[in-house]
């Protein structure tokens, strides 16, 4: 055994690259931000330990409290919608069409404009004097202002993450449902099953891995969103509709706040983990019993 | 459980040229294990589909126990499937799946409980009630989806589309097995379809051999391997399959063509100068040629016997018996008197003809 040594650990040294690659792009930017987020930094020379007073500074100040609530009432809201939404279009979808790649197209479109392009077509398809959305709300005698009215803004930014995302689910699921060989589906209409228990007990446990996917890539992606608000509604009226992240650039960019910036940076990050964590493991626990 | 009744049925797919199933005919009885063989391209498919309620026969009608059910849906039917992959609820429990079908037509509780319990007997699947069916090997999930198809005490026809191919061939005999008791049991109508011969010999109590051109021979296994009413039947059952030669060099003068088994054969060697008749020759049924290469499957009282190809002037033949002695090999001469023959005409079977 021993005569194999040398080359095991010569091994190691073909990972070195990765190793390094790794530590300059995620590595390395983190510790710095974690190095920031125990400091006070008044300039480049004078700054002091802090220890932990900007993370509890952060988790005690009542506009991050709002704004990670915000965050989660968003996060939920568009999962809410863009699952269950998107698995129904992905069964609208017919399987061998020769239209079929021609909806997958015309599916894929909102997911490959920029996000700020997606808010900008979006501030002037809702503005209420010339876009065509509010335009036509106003004119069928409901008062629509995303500017002036929290609810609206909100309702709009919604409306928008779904117009931009369920496609993506949609997608997912149509390749998980065209995955489901037909024997499954002649043995269920032979059992005698009904639409909704072939959903439930032939497309549903097919879907699941698919789902799964999904739900943590829009979980992350929505947690972080950023670009769109911004360039909807740059968080307003007010404050109704600043996320988390443009809470934090605000922190770090406008008031250049590092400190308390990076240790928001580090709540944030952690969040995000212990979310797709705590509902990757509990659809893995439940898959498994 | 129903009689089958195929009468006239037809299917043109849309857009076709021509007929996948033209003027079939049909009677399957109650209770029958039958056997639906044929090579790919026979139309197995089409017509599984069409027992099954996936397609309406263009033409004809298809008759449960005289009702006419052509256009009726499978379920309507009470038609079950088992299919070549095991088909089962994957988040449901085996228990589940098997009171599926029964729970989808309201069943009452008690009803369901005493047919679970029946089938879990039957099959001996009763210690598998309560797992999932990831936790199966493909063995035991086909035997589930068998029991699935089972379950209903109404069910007209089960049909079986190659079940087997799933399997593991350690096991394959087992399920086969399994399903033969099964069906003798509890007297269901089985359609069974397949292109394996050895399949369906031995699951069914008749077999259909299926072509193109429709169905060439319906009948009991030994029916169908002793007596096959077409040159493809022969050609297709049988391992190998039945050999033809023309009828006049057996001295059959009445028919186009002659057919014998391997094994309906007995062996002697040629005498020394070639192309003689042997002097015990009755006149037909003999024919000599060179061996080309030799098998031995095994001995009896000290001769061995096996399997022998052998070329005539009319072509390579195969024969399987009793060796004229211990010494044969490859390049002797080897004189064959049949014990049996059967003549044909135009690809059809006109006479069987006892030789010996």
């Amino acid at each position: 055994m021993s005569s194999f040594k040398p080359k095991n650990n010569r091994a190691w040294l073909g990972v070195l690259p990765v190793l390094l690659i790794v530590a300059f792009s995620a590595v390395i930017p983190l510790m710095t931000v974690v190095n920031y987020s125990v400091q006070d930094i008044l300039d480049f020379n004078s700054r002091f330990f802090v220890g932990f007073e900007w993370y509890q500074q952060t988790l005690k100040d009542p506009r991050f409290v709002d704004a990670f609530l915000r965050q989660v009432v968003f996060s939920l809201t568009i999962l809410a919608i863009e699952v269950p939404l998107g698995v129904a279009v992905a069964k609208g979808i017919p399987k061998d069409s020769r239209f079929t790649s021609l909806i997958l197209i015309l599916l894929a479109l909102p997911l490959l404009i920029p996000w700020n392009v997606v808010g900008t077509i979006w501030q002037v398809f809702a503005r209420p004097d010339i876009g065509l959305l509010g335009w036509t709300v106003n004119a069928l005698g409901i008062p629509y202002n995303y500017t002036a009215e929290p609810l609206h803004a909100w309702l709009t930014l919604v409306a928008m993450d779904v117009w931009h995302w369920t496609s993506l689910i949609a997608l997912l699921a149509f390749a998980g449902l065209t995955s489901i060989p037909t024997p499954f589906y002649q043995a269920a209409e032979l059992d005698g099953a009904s639409r909704w228990q072939v959903f439930r007990y032939v497309e549903m446990p097919r879907l699941q891995g698919v789902l799964i996917i999904g739900v943590l890539l829009r979980l992350m992606d929505s947690f972080m969103i950023y670009t769109e608000p911004f360039v909807l509604t740059g968080g307003g009226p007010g404050n109704a509709t600043t996320m988390l992240s443009q809470h934090l650039a605000t922190m770090a960019v406008g008031q250049f706040d590092l400190g308390p910036a990076a240790a928001f940076s580090v709540i944030y990050f952690l969040f995000i983990l212990l979310f797709c964590w705590i509902f990757y493991t509990s659809v893995v626990r439940s898959d498994d019993e | 459980m129903a009689r089958i009744n195929l009468e006239n049925l037809g299917f043109v797919y849309p857009g076709a040229e021509s007929a996948t199933l033209d003027g079939l005919n049909l009677t399957i009885a109650d209770g029958e294990a039958h056997a639906l063989l044929g090579a790919s391209g026979a139309g197995k498919t089409t017509l599984l589909n069409i027992l099954s309620g996936l397609l309406t026969p263009t033409s004809g009608a298809l008759r449960f126990d005289d009702k006419d059910v052509s256009r009726q849906s499978g379920r309507l039917r009470n038609v079950a499937q088992v299919f070549q992959f095991p088909v089962l609820y994957e988040s449901l429990s085996v228990a589940e799946n098997l009171a599926f079908p029964l729970k989808t037509r309201k069943a009452p509780e008690n009803l369901i409980r005493d047919r679970l319990d029946y089938i879990c007997d039957e099959l001996h699947i009763g210690d598998l009630r309560a797992l999932k069916p990831a936790a199966l090997s493909l063995f035991q999930k086909q035997l589930i989806a068998v029991g699935k198809a089972l379950v209903r005490p109404d069910v007209s026809l089960v049909l079986l589309d190659e079940p087997l191919t799933a399997v593991e061939p350690r096991t394959k005999w087992r399920l086969r097995q399994t399903l033969r008791r099964v069906q003798a049991d509890l007297k269901v109508t089985m359609i069974y379809v397949t292109h394996d011969q050895t399949e369906a010999l031995t699951f069914a109590d008749r077999v259909s051999v299926l072509t193109a051109g429709g169905i060439l021979q319906t009948g009991t296994p030994e029916q169908v391997y002793n007596s096959p009413e077409h040159e493809f039947v022969g050609h297709f059952v049988g391992s190998p399959g039945m050999n033809f030669l023309p009828a006049k060099a057996l001295g059959i003068n009445d028919a186009d063509r002659a057919g014998f088994r391997p094994e309906w054969a007995v062996l002697s060697r040629a005498n020394s100068t070639p192309s003689t008749a042997p002097a015990n020759s009755t006149g037909i049924g003999h024919i000599t040629g060179k061996i080309l290469r030799i098998r031995v499957q095994g001995a009896q009282a000290g001769k061995p016997f096996g399997l022998l190809t052998v070329a005539t002037d009319h072509g390579e033949v195969a024969v399987r018996g009793e060796f004229p002695d211990a010494a044969v090999s490859a390049g002797d001469r080897l004189h064959m008197q049949l014990t049996r023959c059967i003549a044909y005409t135009d690809q059809r079977k006109v006479s069987d003809i006892e030789l010996l």
